[in-house]
């Protein structure tokens, strides 16, 4: 966009949100190394904290947990949110407004509702709160994010290529197989590692959902945040931002990589 | 195709290969949870304990999951009122939990706790008489003694001018800004109740209104309420004075030696904790081996050494370096159990809501 | 296999419609059945009577919402709605600034929006032990002022009103710079050249022609930024010290604690009722506003 210069203020308010919105975890990161256990004094460089994580088995257990809990509810919502997305894609009908409200109402609905009342449900069922009502949640808030990304994708995709592979004589099945799916596949992968990362990193539903035994690390993080400030959150803290980090930039990339097709 | 094409095909492969892998590996991962021996004959292979944060030996689960073969999920909780909503929330799932005697008739009168089976229990005799059998658990069915305690004000020394001896010294700003109280309301207003010379006990609207207004006075002077970050933040000094539980004062002192404990002049509470059996129990059989196990003088000595607490535990006090003494008569007097208070359950949540949502 | 396969899509081709449904099927009835009926049944909680364990027991009741009624719990969701509006108005004032700079920089917009979208993802947990981190009394803050001779005595910035909302800001502010930016990329920049041209200054081309016509993105980003801050109890427990009760604390403490299933239930849908009325309220102006941007 040609034109003016943008004014300093705007300039100046923007470095500034940039800064506020990074450098407190910036900060957290880089206290992590630091040898000295309390205050903010700088004792030296260590990784102490880091492998003192390595030896405590109930963080060991909570990042396991965590992955688990990912990677069945990021499978699960990637397979229905997909599905869901290729329906609302196709089917322009009346039926697509009422399924894209209740895809997007989890967005409108403060966490703690939706928490509590998974809460009621599983008392009600009597389902035993654990490791499955943690997936059976994750997967509900996540479906409707891969749907928005893979809906995105779709809806980006260029519909000839299809039209073509069934007038050469393909039918449904292989065009999907063969065209439409290889096509999708960045923005659903793009929508896996958006999943993934919103369960990994979820506390609020979490927290209702979560029975004996089920502590996932953010559920850990919070143990340990309430009861004091030291170096080894900080190196969780780290390790939580650093895995966020990455899959994000991946799902970006695959995201962004493949508008350009 | 171009070689950007080719070299984002190669990518995408990788990257899906990468996700399948990770989907296998983690269940993989989760169920090699680690070797094990077999558990004792008769014992379940699992245990799941739900205790009080800080409340047992450093040792103490690692051993039993040794000895017995037992794989032990141990979780834990702030206050009696966050256990029990969860227990209320229909099957946890849990074996063992740790209530105040005061909710022991509560949860025998529900069903939700099981009788023990004493003739599974052999280190039973090795309590002290007085809690053989109490008022909360008459005849000892119900549970294990497992603690005692007596709330009052942990403070560092080395920061006030004199040490607090009475309740109001939250009242009237003694440590202004650096004072907390414990974030439960039957603590805080029982802490107020007594300072007007009322049972902690007390269902009385006038004498609630007392507490109430007490409680809010003193929130304007205090750093927060806070009952877990209680230890860091002495030691730190952040925290100069606070409502704070005789054990964990103990532990804090360990920390930072300017720590002491006092016993207010009005009085405070006094709790035993027992272990239960749950009565939906998914492994009765390990929990019941447990209980043996903490009865154990070794045990037990490990366990209140750790915790700083009181124990139950006549042939664990003998083998303690430092036990806390059983208060004396004369202490005891100031002393009041807590009981449960049936209908005006809501009146103290409606009052402690209040206390906490006042400016 | 090649027999059934036939059939398969035979079938499928002659039930165009059904198919939409099927493939629709999963996720609408995942989300029916762990969302929207929890939700339902939470509605039904709230009016029946509190059992002996905290939990409900049959019957009909209106007391949850007649005691909700009281000026203290009506207090608690006034603060909190006043608290979760200013957050909504700070995140404005720090995300227009910002997706305006995003939009006009040119070859580093993709770099900048990643920056922008990273926090959005970041476990929210961890960036509140990260405001813990900096702003209580041996923090870094007090430590950089201290060293710098600014104060003597460390400020108290934990556990207080200020550090809630400073805390809500820093976990909502990236929910409002996406959509905001969003708004300002279709912006064609052509209006406001010609605008210019015809002598408005640059406050009048903010009015009347950037603002209405970003107002969609603003609406959705303070949606996004409202919704979370009402209901959020992490914020005001650790930085508030648990002396600055949000409607979100409520909830929790029935659901908890205090052992009062029905009367949480009442509370969350008092919140829901609450939203409900403010997002009608703003959609009907929103229904307004977009009017007059799409007449161009």
């Amino acid at each position: 966009m040609k034109g003016r210069r943008v004014p300093f203020a705007v300039s100046a308010t923007a470095v500034l949100t940039y800064a506020f919105l990074h450098l407190p975890l910036v900060v957290l990161i880089a206290f992590s190394f630091n040898r000295s256990r309390f205050g903010v004094q700088w004792g030296g460089f260590t990784l102490d904290w880091f492998t003192r994580l390595a030896s405590r088995p109930d963080i060991l257990r909570a990042l396991r947990l965590s992955l688990v809990v990912g990677v069945a509810s990021t499978l699960l919502a990637t397979v229905i949110g997909t599905v869901a997305a290729l329906a609302l894609s196709r089917h322009r009908r009346r039926v697509r407004r009422v399924a894209e409200a209740l895809l997007y109402l989890p967005i409108v609905t403060p966490e703690i509702v939706a928490g509590v009342s998974l809460l009621v449900l599983f008392s009600w069922l009597g389902i035993t709160l654990g490791i499955t009502t943690i997936v059976i949640a994750h997967t509900a808030f996540s479906i409707p994010f891969v749907t928005v990304v893979v809906l995105a994708r779709l809806e980006g995709t260029d519909r000839a290529l299809e039209e073509a592979a069934m007038s050469l004589g393909a039918d449904e099945l292989s065009t999907f197989r063969r065209i439409t799916l290889p096509l999708l596949l960045p923005g659903i992968l793009a929508g896996a590692l958006l999943a993934f990362t919103l369960s990994f990193d979820d506390f609020v539903t979490t927290f209702f959902v979560s029975g004996v035994g089920s502590t996932t690390l953010p559920l850990a993080v919070y143990s340990m945040v309430r009861k004091s400030v030291e170096p080894t959150i900080n190196a969780l803290s780290a390790l939580l931002v650093i895995v966020t980090t990455v899959a994000v930039y991946f799902a970006d990339r695959l995201a962004r990589g493949s508008t350009r097709a | 195709m171009t070689s950007r094409g080719r070299s984002r095909r190669a990518f995408i492969a990788t990257a899906t290969r990468a996700v399948l892998a990770a989907s296998v590996a983690a269940p993989v991962l989760s169920a090699c949870a680690g070797e094990r021996r077999p558990p004792a004959p008769g014992l379940e292979p699992e245990l799941n304990i739900y205790n009080w944060f800080d409340y047992i030996g450093p040792e103490t689960v690692a051993g039993f999951e040794q000895e017995y073969g037992v794989r032990v999920t141990y979780d834990t909780y702030e206050s009696n009122e966050e256990m029990l909503g969860k227990l209320m929330a229909g099957a946890t799932g849990y074996d063992l939990v740790v209530p105040t005697g005061y909710q022991l008739p509560l949860l025998r009168e529900r069903g939700l706790i099981a009788r023990l089976d004493r003739s599974r229990l052999t280190n039973w005799g090795n309590l002290m008489p007085l809690f053989q059998s109490t008022p909360a658990d008459p005849g000892g069915e119900h549970g294990v003694p497992f603690q005692w305690g007596i709330t009052g004000i942990a403070y560092r020394a080395d920061l006030l001018p004199s040490a607090p001896d009475s309740w109001g010294a939250f009242l009237d700003g003694f440590a202004a800004g650096k004072a907390t109280m414990l974030d439960d309301g039957r603590e805080v207003l029982g802490a107020m109740l007594r300072y007007r010379g009322h049972s902690l006990n007390s269902t009385d609207l006038a004498e609630l209104a007392g507490a109430r207004q007490d409680a809010i006075a003193a929130k304007a002077h205090l750093l927060a309420f806070m009952t877990l970050a209680l230890k860091g933040q002495l030691a730190s000094g952040d925290v100069a004075m606070a409502q704070c539980w005789n054990g964990d004062a103990r532990q804090a002192q360990r920390e930072n030696p300017d720590i002491a404990f006092a016993l207010p002049r009005e009085g405070s509470l006094i709790f035993n904790d027992y272990m239960v059996l749950l009565s939906d129990a998914p492994h009765p059989a390990a929990a019941t081996a447990f209980l043996d196990y903490i009865l154990r003088s070794d045990v037990g000595a490990a366990i209140s050494e750790e915790t700083g607490y009181g124990t139950p535990n006549r042939a664990a006090q003998e083998r303690m370096r430092d036990p806390i003494p059983y208060p004396l008569p004369a202490e005891l007097a100031r002393l009041e159990y807590q009981h449960d208070l049936g209908s005006a359950t809501e009146l103290w949540d409606r009052i402690w809501t209040e206390v906490k949502a006042s400016a | 296999m090649i027999a059934a396969r036939r059939r398969f899509l035979r079938w499928v081709s002659r039930h165009e419609g059904s198919r939409g449904a099927l493939l629709l099927g999963p996720g609408g009835a995942w989300l029916f059945a762990f969302f929207l009926l929890p939700i339902l049944i939470l509605l039904g909680y709230s009016f029946m009577p509190r059992g002996p364990y905290g939990g409900v027991e049959s019957g009909f009741t209106l007391e949850h919402y007649r005691r909700f009624l009281d000026p203290l719990y009506l207090g608690i969701l006034r603060r909190t709605v006043w608290l979760s509006f200013l957050c909504t108005i700070a995140c404005l004032l720090l995300a227009f600034p910002t997706a305006y700079f995003i939009v006009r920089s040119g070859r580093r917009r993709n770099l900048l929006l990643f920056l922008a979208v990273l926090p959005f993802w970041t476990s929210s947990l961890v960036r509140t032990y990260a405001m813990i981190f900096l702003l209580r009394d041996s923090g870094l803050i007090n430590r950089a002022l201290m060293d710098l001779g600014l104060v003597h005595v460390p400020l108290r910035l934990l556990y207080t009103e200020g550090a809630v909302l400073a805390g809500l800001v820093y976990g909502a502010l990236p929910f409002m710079i996406l959509p905001i930016y969003a708004s300002l990329e279709k912006l064609d920049p052509a209006l406001l050249e010609a605008a210019e041209g015809l002598g408005a200054r640059p406050w009048a081309r903010f009015v009347r022609i950037v603002w209405p016509l970003t107002f969609p993105g603003v609406a959705v980003g303070s949606l996004l930024v409202f919704v979370p801050s009402l209901g959020s109890f992490v914020v005001p427990d650790l930085l508030g010290g648990a002396r600055h009760m949000m409607i979100g604390n409520l909830i929790q403490n029935q659901f908890g604690p205090a052992r009062n299933w029905p009367f949480g239930s009442a509370a969350a849908f008092a919140v829901m009722a609450f939203l409900m009325i403010a997002m009608l309220g703003v959609l009907r102006m929103t229904g307004g506003r977009a009017g007059t941007g799409d007449a161009r």
